[in-house]
């Protein structure tokens, strides 16, 4: 069995404003192992990147808040460090990629310098050499190491995102998030980063944590899924079991609506109705208004998670009697 | 079977400080009444501006366009302002398109007004009461404001505005790029449904592939201004023969548990369509690049009936 | 069915209101402007003698119960003064600034949408930035003679390029967004495009603006009153007091200080009213 790097358990973010309260993270756990990679799957407004800043301690404050549950980084707490201690974990051993290439770099500092700036604040190293290093980092992700001193706005996007990844993983952290890492990129600049990504893990060992919509991309990168319903896990499992087994009816109409490459249909099978408003959750389970199968049972008190298999679970009244 | 719009060697260029861009360099098709042509390309091949165009929201640099059998190449402005009762215009952003200050009613009436089509307030609303009801908004929503609503609803919004002049042709400029999955299959369906029941012709924009698989009849590849492929639908998607198409289609990742690993990786990026050369726009990236690809511009040829690929060598790489 | 249309536009302003709330300062200079209109709109009501009652023999008394703010070197009574005067410095804000967003709009809005336009009249708004506000005014007083209208206009069109350039660049980047093209596709006009959809997106950043001008409109007209080209005696404009108490600064200090004071709460009130604004209707801070 392979060391345990991450445990989050039940873990609760709410944003509290004097209007309303958003509950954007509901009891979200999952667990990762080292070298592993989860997709957290979900649509717009589901808590998949609130979850990700969740582990990093960046939920703004206010009037995001973690109101419960625990993150456990290599057994240590994480919602117990002191803000200075998690400074160094940030970016060092757990780094972020966000979805927007384009304003994630800081457009007045060559690439060079910002790769440089993490090497040197987490190694006690010379500039020249971390300047060696970035180089290094810039050949690993496939652009020439002397394009170190050039400015943000000459390269392209698919470039950028390239740069921001070297920036990750510079100082080969052993948890990358990555947060839609691919979703501003066309589809063939998409293939190479993915394509980039997947060796840069083998090769690191980094375990992944990748958050998007889009079930193409979890398939090619990912080992296990977790899809995210309105702040919650609602089902979980290896690859394998998402894609071939799939219970929870939300995942199930998840793949359905999508319009398949491969097969010819007339109409799409649809969700009914929308995603709910995280700020005015149905009780029970939140997705019975949505449900094909919803039952009187459905809308009251919380739903069960049911270990389908020894990976695989789903959180759902219509499998409690299989168990 | 009728035709309803050809484009002939279509083009708009623009002057920029770096030289002159070749948005649309040479587009040429015909779209058949009742029928889906999608434009599917990467961003800046120039397909948004192709749908404008032929809107006449940018006037175009060269060629011809066709509608209903009539030249619209140029037109007098109460001209256009007639054609657009016919011609109209679905954005991609549901949010930036709909006017922040406009309530539903007023933006989705507001095109009864311009071409006077209501006598009164009442039968306004009438009308536009009845248009929200076919593209499923429910009538509470008349006095809202955008901010007030999802984006699958936004864009219930735009296809209702786009419907209410009871139009023949709509270009759909990434109708559903914006929108949550489960939300995307709710408005390509209800997109389809209008398109059987009014007899609508779309020219559907999107860099989405297994959307434009969905929705078209027909599908056209666009690389830097310029069509590469072309031909039916399923054709395209059973035989590509345009290396570009090739790599297109296969880097879709596939939502599949053990999908084949048979992608093909293209090499660097896009170029830039800015002073562009006689040469294969695409030869810079392609695998099967040789000199002469880089020295004279291929022809789309027909290689199998109905199915065109502007390749020079089509018939090396695909053993025909 | 009249009824839900009035409801939904006070959900629209609502929200406007109830992010303005939450600002604490601009609702006291709200509420302070609020005074401030009442006391000029009631002026006769609220002001115990006339603004123009004079008698030598209670000159130049020192506040007291019956004269708050004291009287001036003629008997007259400050506050009576001031309370009519604040219908002067008001109006004049007001409608000086109405004349600095009306030409100042227009000249920006057909610089922004018609290119070709752009260039004569912003240069032409250049160079009139180029010359100290207050010295224009000085000379449009002085071309025109100096009354009370004269003032307004001239405090009005010497801020007319600032507002020109807030509008310009306010409509220029509303141009660009979507709705505008869809407008133009659906085959709406110019001057429907315009009137119904850039106007009102640009209007928040022109409100700002004018709110803050109006604080600005007050002082430069009180300072043209005060060097003798605003209004003419005896009318109670609080710059002409200000500079006619300055000969019996070491005897009355309270005929400088008390009008003194008046055009700071005026101008303050307006000007955190100004930020208030700016804050809860940058789009930015949406949600």
């Amino acid at each position: 069995m392979a060391e345990k790097i991450l445990d989050v358990k039940d873990l609760e973010i709410r944003y509290v404003t004097d209007e309303e309260t958003v509950k954007a993270v509901n009891g979200i756990s999952f667990t990762l192992e080292k070298g592993e990679s989860i997709g957290l799957v979900g649509e717009t407004g589901a808590g998949k990147t609130t979850t990700a800043l969740g582990i990093l301690r960046l939920v703004p404050d206010p009037p995001g808040e973690i109101v419960g549950g625990s993150i456990e980084f290599k057994g240590r707490q994480l919602l117990d460090l002191t803000e200075k201690e998690m400074r160094q974990i940030r970016g060092g051993q757990i780094s972020m990629i966000f979805q927007d290439p384009m304003t994630s770099l800081n457009p007045v500092m060559t690439v060079g310098e910002q790769i440089a700036e993490v090497v040197l604040l987490h190694n006690k190293i010379s500039k020249a050499e971390a300047r060696k290093k970035a180089m290094e980092m810039l050949e690993q992700v496939g652009i020439p190491g002397e394009r170190c001193d050039e400015y943000p706005h000459q390269f392209s996007g698919g470039m950028k995102q390239r740069v921001v990844i070297a920036i990750a993983l510079a100082c080969s952290p052993e948890l990358l998030i990555a947060d839609e890492p691919t979703t501003a990129l066309d589809v063939t600049i998409q293939a190479q980063v993915l394509e980039l990504m997947r060796k840069l893990k083998q090769e690191y060992n980094t375990s992944l944590i990748l958050i998007t919509h889009d079930l193409g991309v979890v398939a090619k990168i990912c080992d296990k899924v977790a899809v995210v319903y309105a702040g919650e896990v609602i089902e979980s499992g290896t690859l394998k079991d998402i894609y071939t087994d799939k219970r929870h009816p939300y995942t199930i109409g998840l793949f359905d609506s999508l319009p398949d490459i491969e097969n010819d249909s007339e109409s799409l099978k649809v969700i009914q109705g929308m995603v709910p408003d995280p700020s005015n959750l149905p009780d029970g389970c939140k997705f019975h208004p949505r449900c094909p199968h919803a039952t009187e049972a459905c809308k009251t008190g919380v739903m069960p998670s049911i270990q389908v298999s020894e990976t695989h679970m789903v959180r759902c009244n219509r499998f409690s009697a299989e168990v | 079977m009728s035709e309803i719009l050809r484009v002939e060697d279509l083009k708009k260029y623009f002057e920029t400080k770096k030289g002159t861009l070749h948005a649309v360099d040479g587009v040429t098709f015909t779209v058949e009444a009742g029928k889906t042509l999608g434009i599917v390309g990467e961003s800046g091949c120039g397909k948004s501006t192709l749908g404008r165009v032929i809107l006449h929201l940018h006037e175009r640099t060269d060629g011809k366009i066709v509608f209903q059998g009539e030249d619209i190449s140029d037109v007098s402005p109460a001209k256009l302002k007639a054609l657009r009762k016919d011609m109209q215009i679905i954005f991609q952003d549901p949010y930036a398109s709909l006017n922040p200050r406009m309530s539903l009613g007023n933006i989705i009436g507001e095109p009864l007004e311009i071409y006077g089509m209501c006598k009164s307030k009442e039968e306004k609303e009438k009308k536009v009461r009845e248009i929200m009801d076919v593209v499923g908004l429910a009538s509470r929503t008349y006095y809202l404001y955008p901010h007030e609503l999802d984006g699958g609803r936004r864009q219930r919004v735009g296809i209702a505005r786009a419907l209410i002049l009871d139009p023949k042709l709509i270009v759909c400029d990434e109708p559903v790029s914006a929108l949550d999955v489960s939300i995307q299959a709710q408005i390509l369906n209800l997109m389809m449904e209008l398109q059987k029941e009014r007899g609508l012709t779309y020219l559907f924009i999107t860099h989405n592939l297994s959307v434009v698989k969905h929705i078209s009849d027909d599908i056209t590849v666009m690389y830097l201004g310029q069509m590469v492929e072309k031909a039916d639908s399923a054709e395209i998607f059973k035989h590509q023969y345009h290396p570009y198409t090739k790599a297109l289609i296969s880097a879709i990742p596939l939502p599949k548990y053990d999908a084949p690993d048979n992608q093909i990786i293209l090499k660097g990026e896009i170029t830039s369509p800015i002073n562009v050369t006689k040469s294969c726009r695409f030869a810079p990236r392609c695998i099967y690049a040789k000199p002469e690809c880089f020295n004279t511009e291929p022809q789309l040829e027909e290689v199998a009936p109905n199915h065109f690929v502007k390749c020079h060598f089509v018939k090396e790489i695909n053993n025909l | 069915m009249k009824k839900s249309v009035t409801e939904k536009k006070h959900t629209m302003l609502g929200e406007i209101w109830r992010r303005f709330k939450k600002n604490r300062q601009a609702v006291i200079g709200l509420i302070v402007l609020i005074l401030f209109i009442l006391i000029a709109v009631f002026a006769p009501v609220v002001a115990p003698y006339g603004y123009d009652d004079q008698d030598a023999s209670r000159a130049m008394m020192r506040p007291c119960t019956d004269y708050p703010f004291g009287t001036d070197n003629l008997g007259r009574d400050v506050m009576s003064r001031l309370i009519y005067g604040s219908r002067y410095s008001l109006s004049i804000g007001f409608l000086a600034v109405g004349i600095s967003v009306i030409t100042g709009g227009f000249l920006g809005i057909i610089a922004a949408y018609y290119p070709k336009l752009d260039n004569i009249i912003m240069r032409t708004m250049d160079l009139f930035m180029a010359i100290p506000q207050m010295l224009l005014a000085m000379c449009i007083v002085s071309a025109l003679g100096p009354n009370l209208f004269n003032l307004m206009l001239a405090v009005g069109l010497s801020s007319t390029p600032k507002f020109a350039r807030v509008v310009r660049a306010s409509v220029l980047s509303t141009r660009e967004q979507e709705f505008v093209e869809a407008a133009r596709a659906i085959g709406a006009s110019n001057t429907r495009i315009i009137l119904r959809h850039i106007i009102p997106n640009s209007m928040a950043p022109l409100i700002v603006q004018a709110t803050l001008a109006m604080a600005g409109a007050v002082i430069s007209a009180s300072a043209l009153s005060f060097l003798g080209f605003g209004v003419a005696p005896p009318m109670p404009e609080w710059g002409a007091m200000l500079s006619a108490g300055r000969k019996y600064i070491r005897q009355a200090p309270y005929l400088t200080v008390i009008p003194g004071l008046a055009i700071m709460a005026i101008v303050y009130a307006l000007n955190v009213v100004g930020d208030g604004l700016r804050d809860c209707l940058d789009p930015r801070l949406k949600k």
